[in-house]
């Protein structure tokens, strides 16, 4: 809790900081800040503890997602002393934005109470809209934020309305009551419930673009400042399965099996989507949205295993897809400034002949979200699939393999540009040494997870 | 009372239905406020003064007077309404049409709704709120200031005119 209070203070700090002048504070203060809010909330470790009239609950595993994603957006503010050099205005707000944003993923994490749910989604939802439309004079980045406002507002309504659904069945807010509550029925759910549940997860499944509720994604990341799309692809999507195990973890399991089917429809959906619809992208930004997509389908398989160690394989599996999605982006950005503005995937082309250690770094972070040994990727899917064949669950475990070996094939169509020469010269990429320490760390560490670190115990 | 309810529900009927049916959208949005109007009149029927206040308040009092002035900025009053294919009526017939028919099934379904708790008459009334909000609903009514604060940043990044990079103008067509 004093995490989240140190966070929230963290934010109006920044936004306060944005009356000097100098810009280059920002980032410094805004990572060292979450440090602490790191540090605070490591202090509860071990501890369960519940707060106002256990709204939320915060244990292990809030913390242990919370930590994470904290870390995640540390590497993000320290690429952003880059990424928002040339911005002359509003960067203190920007700041101030994703720390706000990130206080919304603590309540994700941590919520015993649908209205918890609610706010949180929604405190992470609206600073959304407003950086997915941080370059006002471009067109682009308008419209993604528009789209991105106006399909959120109404996956946020069906949410609200699946709340208001279950409320009047139940009439309780709060999970382990309506558990019971559930539990009473043995599997024969008054519709009002059932539909109220179904509504819930529409509106969760919205914000981790499981199909069929991705359609906003491939647009919105397209469209949205990098630096923003890499925030959406990272702690958004962690926050987003945190919560969903935690809704199905602590408020459904055993599911009712009307929705248990529906997920697995997504799932296969969610997969097959994300795969399929990565190989026809020529832009690296929807590449990577579609692998996002793509990822959801194995997060969400690991979802339905309903094992006790379903936490942990998530957060291991976000963790390290969110280690290796960050570098890519920064050598995306690097790549875009050395060909004026492009953003196909055409631009790492002869990227290897120019500066062979990042193509490297490249090569090693694409191989992990592709899952090839010994990537930290391969390990992440290898547990979720492990999990889900304990579990019986075979026909889906295959397609899945069979997907991820789809998915190979478009990481590797990157990879083979990397390699290919390039006819003309162009300007020099230029690599400012914070960033070409980001991305050196941010690959080791996805080296290191890969080999030495093949769980994370909550 | 049960006139007072017959009344308020047939007010809101017949603004409801003018609101689809009137052609001009000024006419729509007023018929709206008078539905709405006479939704405040049902919660107070229920005891609710607090939500019939917030009602009149934020739907009636801001929301609508937004919708006023957006429809008179952007000159909406002429009643253009592009002309519909065939096909796009026969689409729009069908898709409501099965719309309405998983509505009756599912009306059908859940028609006997039994409350968990006896009605309380005390439950809408403003102390009561009152009570529930600071009491056990404080953290998520101290927390939204967060999602407050974000929407007013929001609003002023997007409004502020800035210096130095002042929107290209769109190419004339035709120039």
């Amino acid at each position: 809790m004093s995490a989240f209070i140190f966070t929230v203070v963290l934010g109006i700090i920044v936004l306060y900081l944005g009356f000097s002048k100098n810009k280059s504070i920002l980032s410094p203060i805004s990572a060292g800040g979450l440090v602490v809010s790191l540090v605070l909330s490591l202090k509860d470790w071990g501890h369960q503890s519940k707060y106002f009239h256990d709204m939320i609950l915060i244990d292990n595993f809030s913390i242990a997602f919370n930590v994470s994603m904290i870390i995640i957006t540390i590497l993000i503010f320290l690429f952003a002393l880059d990424y928002y050099e040339t911005m002359e205005n509003h960067v203190a707000e920007l700041y101030a934005l994703m720390i706000f944003g990130l206080t919304g993923t603590f309540l994700m994490t941590s919520f015993s109470n649908l209205i918890m749910l609610f706010l949180g989604i929604e405190i992470l939802s609206i600073p959304l809209y407003i950086l997915a439309g941080g370059k006002k004079y471009s067109y682009r980045s308008n419209e993604a934020s528009f789209k991105y406002f106006i399909m959120g507002s109404f996956a946020t309504a069906i949410f609200l309305f699946g709340i208001a659904l279950v409320y009047g069945a139940s009439a309780t807010f709060y999970l382990p009551e309506i558990k019971t509550f559930i539990a009473q029925f043995n599997g024969h759910l008054p519709p009002m419930l059932l539909v109220g549940l179904l509504f819930i997860v529409i509106g969760v499944a919205f914000k981790i673009a499981a199909a069929p509720f991705h359609f906003w994604s491939p647009d919105v990341y397209e469209g949205a400042p990098t630096l923003v799309t890499a925030f959406m692809a990272t702690v958004v999507k962690t926050a987003g399965f945190a919560a969903f195990y935690r809704l199905l973890g602590i408020g459904l399991l055993p599911l009712p099996v009307q929705i248990e089917k529906a997920l697995w429809v997504m799932t296969f959906l969610t997969l097959l989507i994300g795969n399929l619809g990565a190989l026809r992208q020529s832009n690296f930004k929807r590449l990577l949205a579609y692998s996002a997509i793509a990822h959801s389908g194995f997060l969400m398989l690991a979802v339905l295993s309903q094992h006790e160690s379903s936490a942990s394989v998530l957060l291991y599996y976000t963790f390290v897809y969110s280690l290796a999605t960050i570098p890519l982006f920064i050598i995306f950005i690097l790549a875009k400034r050395a060909s004026d503005g492009l953003e196909e995937i055409l631009i790492f082309r002869g990227l290897y002949k120019e500066k062979s250690w990042i193509a490297i770094f490249a090569i090693i972070n694409l191989m992990s979200l592709a899952g090839i040994p010994p990537t930290s990727g391969f390990m992440a899917k290898y547990q979720v699939l492990f999990l889900a064949i304990n579990k019986g669950i075979l026909l889906t475990s295959i397609f899945a393999i069979v997907m991820a070996i789809i998915g190979v094939y478009y990481y590797f169509f990157v990879i083979r540009e990397i390699f290919t020469e390039r006819g003309q010269t162009t300007t020099k990429m230029e690599v400012t040494k914070l960033n070409a320490a980001l991305i050196i760390i941010c690959s080791i560490g996805v080296l290191a997870t890969g080999i030495f670190m093949w769980q994370i115990p909550i | 009372m049960v006139f007072l309810f017959y009344l308020l529900s047939a007010v809101m009927v017949i603004s409801g239905l003018f609101v689809v049916f009137s052609r001009s959208p000024i006419n729509s949005v007023l018929s709206l406020i008078v539905c709405f109007i006479a939704m405040a009149g049902h919660y107070i029927l229920l005891n609710s003064q607090f939500l019939a206040v917030v009602h009149l308040i934020v739907y009636t009092g801001a929301i609508m007077v937004l919708f006023l002035f957006v429809i008179m900025l952007l000159n909406l009053n002429r009643a253009t309404i592009p002309q519909k294919t065939s096909m796009t009526r026969v689409a729009a017939v069908v898709a409501g049409g099965l719309f309405f028919l998983v509505m009756v099934a599912a009306t059908r379904l859940t028609f006997e709704i039994h409350p968990r708790y006896p009605f309380s008459s005390k439950i809408g009334l403003v102390s009561e709120v009152g009570k529930a909000l600071f009491h056990e609903f404080l953290l998520p009514f101290e927390v939204s200031s967060v999602l407050f604060i974000s929407a007013m940043i929001g609003a002023m990044i997007f409004g502020k005119k800035d210096k130095e990079s002042l929107p290209q103008p769109p190419p004339k067509e035709g120039a």
